[in-house]
């Protein structure tokens, strides 16, 4: 017996206010008679009668109050019993990539269900599991149930990702079973407690750890160099704390440029120079050594493309325009770049078609572009029929990036120049955003996008002054090279991150096969675009509106790639010193038993009963007072 | 208000049959004569019937000897000329409990007695009295004799509202203050008050030569105290003098005691005084006291 919420307890205060209320109620109504002859002789009996004189409708608030406290201060019984009977669990699964970690006996994954299955066999007929999943994000793996056949069934559905576990995903899974009498957390790493702290569980889960120590190799990164001009990179990772052979296979436009194999330092990295590759187009890493983890192994990257492709930039500024032209030209020796004044009326000659036009600080009439980047946008001038693509609604004088697309949060905001605040089309999205210093409305720094006449990207803030050049300011040059990347990169091909929300312009349905044959059919929104998230490396197909895209899902985590930690082997489940072991069939023991809904139900029965008194009351002495 | 059931075709229906026996017959004024139906000496030749011995023989008809040689006494319609007044108690203690509605009850009863009392052609009127001293109130309707007339009862009716103290014997003062010839006096009221104010009352009627009849009314909920158990601070609604008084069932019962004594003591003093005594205890049992209790002020069918 004993109480889950003590401070709760703090509601009982309510019965001693209905206590005054009553004495206060108690006190003598004065009611108008006929005459004194009838009571002359019949004055109150005892004078203590006035204050404890208690009656039944007191007695039944009073009850009902102190339910309701005792319900909502946690009020349980231990009982000593049988573990199970109707009793509920929660099964959580680590579907992080490390889960797919291969030892002697499998996967840590196919540890995990094991343990699982053994967990359901050793629960008494009757008992209900609940299985919850999470590596990006928490989820049910359907309804709770005591089948065993369809607990089987949905375990056998179950499948790691290539992504990292997310604490956050942890907490949300922890909270979503919070409410089963008991948890068992399968997972390669036991759940840091200021999670399960936060989860607000009562009892720590029971932690299943699965998965072996395994050397696992990873490409960190792959740089495929300029074809034909500088050498690409791969860099390698020995997450091991031994030597490890790797052999490494790069090939680029479906030929090998290398294929060596090395031995690398323990918990050492290593940079693999190759090429250069002799084309533009996909280049891909592959480890051929066979390690823990497979889906660090491979690692795709874009060269790009060799064909000489002419660039526009246009800019008031000599300044800007040197800037531009020369940060072009180190993303793609090969752009043939016109760099021009536009205030100049044959600056450029206006029939040419260009791949790319940088406009800066102007309009972008006349200019024929299959990609347009507008930086620090011009305004809507006075006159001008037709309206902008971007239309800009504000400026400020100097503003700060807080937040860029595959970094997150800086830790530092970085300073810029003058920005103008531009309405982005549906269709575009932000890959950098901030706001004006010291303000706090926030606002799209720079953005991309897709529309059916050709990509479009924006870079609100000013680049005069070699802004882009100034190595304080690296994120804002990184921010505009990643936006020019996205401009000039092929339609058809894009190499992104798994996990990541990937967005394709098709502008119909289309069809999307997955790394491991599965397909699905996508949407577009009403701006033609379909969204997935690829949740596995290696390559997707979308396929609709005539297009073929081929994404391609680099996976990489440190810390899930990480498999040398003590752990024990797989086969073996462990638990740590606080978590009681698995209950056994018929095991007995003692468990709380929370009577909050009874305790509710007496509540809620005992005002009726009161109602029910009251109204007698009522109907029998017609008394305002009753 | 409960009153107006004393206009009501049902209620009235079950008074029809019924009339007002008088202990004293009194001789009609000049130029006002009115015939009764009882037996008694009069001009006005009713029956026939057969001589029994003891009869006075200034009423044998000596024609009917001589013809038909048989002795025949002639019988004679009554003349009489009663005055009744019925007084209602319009006091503050009629209107509680609220609920009783008291003094509706009361009303409805005058209204039977007066409408039993026309069957006779005697002049009816009914009064409301109420207060004393100063304040005192004697509002009386005017006497009507033929019940066409009884529904010129209902417009004061309507005007009576209850207030003031109880006291009977300023009522009867001013009853016999008006100096009218002695008749019947009924006082229908819940003699809440001392005895000596009922006492005097009906003495002082009782010396003046009128007939004395006494209705003692109570309402349900106050016959049976009715009140929810717990303290309570009592205030007389006449004298609004205060008392502190516990109700429990043990109480309850000290209290509806109480009641039947003074209802006893009231009926003993009725008894031995000559006054006809009928008590009407919850308007529930209306029809109850109509068969039960009338009869005891001499009403017979």
């Amino acid at each position: 017996m004993g109480l889950l919420n003590p401070a709760n307890l703090l509601y009982a205060l309510s019965v001693a206010a209905l206590i005054a209320i009553y004495l206060r109620a108690r006190s003598r109504p004065t009611i108008e008679v006929s005459s004194l002859i009838i009571f002359e002789e019949a004055p109150a009996p005892v004078a203590n009668s006035r204050v404890l004189r208690l009656d039944l409708p007191f007695w039944l608030e009073a009850l009902a109050l102190g339910a309701l406290s005792l319900a909502l201060a946690g009020f349980y019984f231990r009982v000593y019993g049988a573990a199970g009977g109707h009793r509920t669990h929660a099964l959580v699964f680590d579907l992080g990539a490390a889960m797919n970690a291969r030892g002697d006996d499998g996967t840590a994954f196919d540890a995990a269900r094991a343990a699982a299955r053994r967990v359901i066999a050793n629960a008494p007929e009757g008992d209900s599991f609940a299985i919850v999943t999470y590596a990006l994000a928490a989820g049910a793996a359907g309804a709770p149930t005591a089948g065993r056949a369809e607990l089987n069934r949905v375990l056998d559905g179950l499948k790691p990702t290539d992504v990292a576990a997310n604490p956050a995903a942890l907490r949300a899974a922890l909270v979503d079973a919070r409410a089963a009498d008991t948890i068992d957390l399968f997972a390669n790493r036991p759940a840091p407690p200021v999670i399960v702290e936060d989860a607000g569980l009562t009892a720590p889960p029971r932690f299943h750890r699965v998965g072996a120590n395994a050397a696992n190799l990873a490409i960190v990164s792959l740089d495929p160099g300029v074809p034909r001009s500088s050498l690409g990179r791969a860099l390698i990772r020995n997450f091991s704390y031994h030597p490890q052979t790797c052999e490494l296979e790069i090939t680029a436009g479906g030929r090998t440029v290398f294929h060596s194999g090395f031995i690398i330092e323990p918990r050492a990295e290593l940079v693999v120079p190759f090429g250069p590759v002799h084309d533009g187009g996909l280049v891909e890493a592959q480890i051929l050594t066979r390690d823990g983890l497979a889906a660090d192994n491979v690692r795709y990257a874009l060269a790009p493309s060799i064909a000489q492709m002419r660039a526009l930039v246009l800019s008031p500024d000599p300044g800007v325009r040197d800037d531009l032209a020369r940060i072009l030209l180190a993303i793609n020796p090969n752009f043939l770049v016109t760099a021009a004044d536009p205030n100049l009326t044959n600056a450029f000659d206006r029939r040419q078609r260009f791949a790319l036009a940088m406009l800066h600080d102007c309009g972008d009439a006349g200019v024929a572009a299959d990609a347009r980047l507008y930086i620090f946008p011009e305004p809507l001038l006075i006159g001008t029929k037709q309206p902008p693509i971007l239309p800009v609604t504000g400026s400020v004088a100097a503003a700060e990036m807080r937040r860029r697309a595959g970094v997150g949060e800086l830790a530092t905001p970085v300073l810029l120049g003058p920005a103008r605040i531009v309405k982005l089309p549906g269709w575009m999205e932000a890959t950098s955003e901030g706001g004006g210093a010291g303000e706090r409305d926030e606002f799209a720094l720079t953005a991309a996008g897709r529309a059916r006449d050709g990509a479009v990207g924006m870079i609100a803030f000013d680049v005069r002054n070699h802004l882009l050049l100034d190595p304080d300011r690296l994120d804002a040059l990184l921010a505009a090279i990643g936006t020019i990347r996205r401009l000039i990169a092929p339609p058809d091909v894009m190499i992104e991150p798994t996990g990541a929300i990937v967005t394709a312009p098709v502008f119909a349905r289309a069809a999307l096969l997955a790394p491991d044959g599965g397909r699905r059919m996508l949407t577009p929104d009403r701006w033609g675009r379909v969204r997935f998230q690829p949740l596995l490396a290696g390559r997707y197909t979308l396929a609709g509106g005539g297009q073929t895209i081929s994404i391609y899902a680099n996976y990489y985590d440190a810390g899930e790639s990480d498999l040398s930690g003590a752990a024990p082997p797989a086969a073996v489940s462990s638990s740590p010193p606080r978590a009681a072991p698995a209950p056994a069939a018929g095991a007995r023991h003692y468990h709380a038993r929370t009577i909050g809904t009874l305790l509710a139900a007496a509540a809620l029965m005992l005002f009726l009963l009161e109602s029910i008194v009251l109204t007698r009351r009522a109907a029998r002495w017609s008394a305002r007072h009753v | 208000m409960l009153a107006a059931r004393a206009f009501e075709p049902d209620f009235l229906r079950r008074l029809d049959g019924l009339m007002m026996q008088a202990r004293r017959i009194r001789a009609p004024r000049a130029g006002r004569r009115v015939l009764g139906r009882s037996q008694g000496a009069g001009i006005e030749l009713e029956d026939f019937r057969e001589y029994a011995p003891g009869d006075d023989l200034r009423f044998l008809d000596w024609n009917a000897l001589a013809r038909l040689d048989d002795l025949k006494i002639r019988t004679f319609r009554p003349e009489r000329q009663i005055e009744v007044t019925i007084m209602v108690d319009a006091s503050a203690s009629m209107g509680l409990p609220a609920d009783d509605d008291k003094l509706g009850f009361a009303l409805t009863l005058a209204a039977g007695l007066a409408y039993i009392g026309m069957s006779e052609n005697d002049p009816v009127r009914i009064a409301v009295f109420s207060g004393h001293g100063p304040a005192a109130r004697f509002a009386a309707t005017p006497f009507f004799r033929r019940r066409e007339s009884y529904a010129e009862f209902r417009p004061f009716f309507g005007a009576v509202r209850g207030g003031g103290e109880t006291r009977l014997s300023e009522a009867a003062g001013l009853l016999l203050g008006q100096r009218r010839a002695p008749g019947v006096a009924m006082i229908v009221s819940d003699f809440l008050v001392g005895p000596g104010d009922y006492e005097t009352a009906f003495n002082d009627l009782l010396a003046a030569g009128f007939e004395a009849k006494a209705v003692h009314v109570m309402g349900d909920r106050e016959s049976a105290v009715d009140y929810p158990p717990g303290n309570y601070r009592v205030r007389d609604c006449e004298t609004g003098v205060v008392r502190d008084v516990s109700f429990g069932p043990r109480e309850m019962e000290e209290c509806r005691r109480r009641i039947a004594a003074h209802a006893e003591a009231l009926a003993d003093f009725c008894k031995r005084r000559g006054v006809m005594y009928a008590r009407a205890f919850g308007a529930s049992k209306l029809d109850e006291v109509v068969v039960n209790e009338f009869p005891r002020l001499g009403v017979m069918a």
